[in-house]
């Protein structure tokens, strides 16, 4: 087994190899592969007219400023399957590609109340409050479904869209993570270039078996939020 | 809580947009372009389907405020502010009358460009993956890249961060292999539950290899397997087994 790690260690490193050397070529030419100008005798110089005094406007570039980040904050209601629909609030971070294609990653929180057989039962609990904590991350891929404009009277028009959103996570609940699905649709309102008000509707799905057999839940969740593009 | 969490999500909030407000248009310094083709149309949005408002004759400037995606929000010397493709954007010149070149998002941007970024789902070990990537360029072959991943198993759970160096063997193809190398740290959490063995962190080395596949516009598939070796306190090193499939794109 030594040997096998040592020689694909040794593999990978010399198929590096050629990457570093071309970064070292990037980073300067050798001398030996510049072009030595060659001198021209002053018999074949084309005689001057008109020295031109005019100095060359040299134009300084300002670097644009790319604005494709969304960074924000949300608030909404979580239906956790079994325990009842609660407060949910979160961050996320959203990178736009292209106008149609964006990136989110996610987190949320909410705590999940008592099953109706902890609430039948009397004293019996579940769970613990910790296990309680209903905490989950995902990274989606969006998709701007319906964009266009949304109008407030005869002045104001606001870039707005429709997006579906999907992606894959976890979800830490009751004492263990579980590997998460999500979908769900949203729409998004832009006022100013720097602002985005969002109302999104998405499920969280996983597999767990914490009340005897084993089955998919579906966590629905309903938010509004605000984010401020970077 | 409730009470608390929604004092902290204004808190928050509030920060956001103290330091989001946009700066003072006074104090930047605008690029200036010029129209050589017979007009510039701008959109209300930045969108194709966004209708063109205005439009900005040939030899006017117009000050570019910034880019969302592919679209350049510019302002024009009357003060009119739109939307303008990245394509329309190329037939302008600078005040020495030079094109406005750009990085664009395409083929040639799949060969060479600075950063890139990328999700993935996957396998650790037996356990189900969910992971994440940054990488950045040193030129088009060699770039150094690090990764986050959750695995979530039935008797494991844990984190994995890696960092370490990529070589992509044919960057100018459309279907790229790959080759990696690098450490990290793995966080692992057993969960036993007649015993409870404690939450561990160990060093770890990977090699591995993938393919990169160009799709459209700045995105691209990137299939991945690493092999690690986990140093542990016991007796013997671990290993595992890692396979990823994801999207990734470039900019």
């Amino acid at each position: 087994m030594e040997t096998g790690l040592r020689i694909l260690l040794l593999t990978a490193l010399l198929a590096m190899l050629p990457g570093c050397a071309s970064w070292r070529h990037h980073k300067g030419q050798p001398p030996s592969a510049q072009k030595v100008p060659t001198a021209q005798s002053p018999d074949e110089a084309p005689p001057r007219v008109v020295e031109p005094e005019v100095a060359r406007r040299e134009i300084k570039v300002p670097k644009i400023r790319s604005s494709n980040i969304e960074l924000g904050l949300f608030y909404g209601e979580l239906s956790i399957e079994d325990f009842g629909a609660h407060p949910v609030s979160g961050i996320t971070v959203a990178y736009h590609i292209t106008e149609d294609f964006f990136f989110q990653a996610e987190a949320g929180r909410a705590e999940a109340g008592r099953t109706s057989f902890e609430v039948l039962g009397g004293n019996v609990q579940l769970l613990t409050e910790s296990e309680r904590r209903f905490t989950y991350y995902d990274l989606s891929l969006g998709y701007n479904f319906l964009p266009g404009e949304a109008f407030l009277g005869r002045g104001v028009a606001m870039t707005s869209a429709f997006y579906l959103i999907g992606g894959f996570g976890g979800t830490d609940f009751a004492g263990d993570t579980k590997f998460t699905v999500n979908f769900g649709a949203g729409y998004r309102v832009v006022p100013v270039d720097w602002l985005a008000v969002h109302i999104m509707a998405q499920d969280h799905v996983f597999q767990t078996s914490l009340l005897g057999t084993t089955k998919i839940t579906n966590n629905l969740e309903a938010r509004i939020g605000v984010t401020v593009f970077f | 809580m409730i009470t608390r969490a929604r004092h902290l999500a204004l808190a928050g909030l509030l920060l956001l947009a103290s330091l989001c407000a946009p700066a003072p248009s006074a104090a930047r310094e605008y690029l200036q372009l010029f129209v050589t083709e017979p007009y510039l149309e701008l959109h209300t949005g930045p969108g194709r389907g966004y209708p063109v408002f205005h439009v900005v004759p040939r030899d006017a400037s117009v000050d570019v405020l910034f880019r969302r995606t592919d679209w350049f929000k510019v302002r024009t010397e009357r003060g009119v502010e739109g939307w303008a493709s990245q394509g329309d954007m190329l037939k302008t010149v600078l005040a020495d009358g030079s094109p406005f070149r750009f990085p664009l998002g395409d083929r040639a941007g799949f060969t060479a460009h600075r950063w890139e970024m990328g999700i993935f789902a996957g396998e650790y070990g037996a356990a189900t993956l969910v992971s994440g990537y940054a990488a950045v360029s040193f030129n088009s072959q060699l770039q150094i890249e690090g990764a986050v991943g959750n695995f979530l198993g039935k008797f494991t759970n844990g984190v994995t961060g890696d960092i370490g160096l990529a070589h992509i063997i044919l960057p100018e193809s459309r279907l790229s292999p790959f080759l990696t190398l690098g450490v990290g740290l793995v966080h692992t959490e057993p969960k036993a539950t007649l015993v409870q063995p404690a939450n561990r962190t160990e060093q770890s080395a990977y090699v591995g290899g993938g393919l990169r596949y160009y799709l459209t516009r700045r995105f691209f598939l990137r299939a991945e397997y690493k092999a690690h070796w986990i140093f542990t306190k016991r007796n013997a090193n671990e290993e595992a087994d890692e396979w990823k499939l994801g999207f990734a794109f470039f900019y």
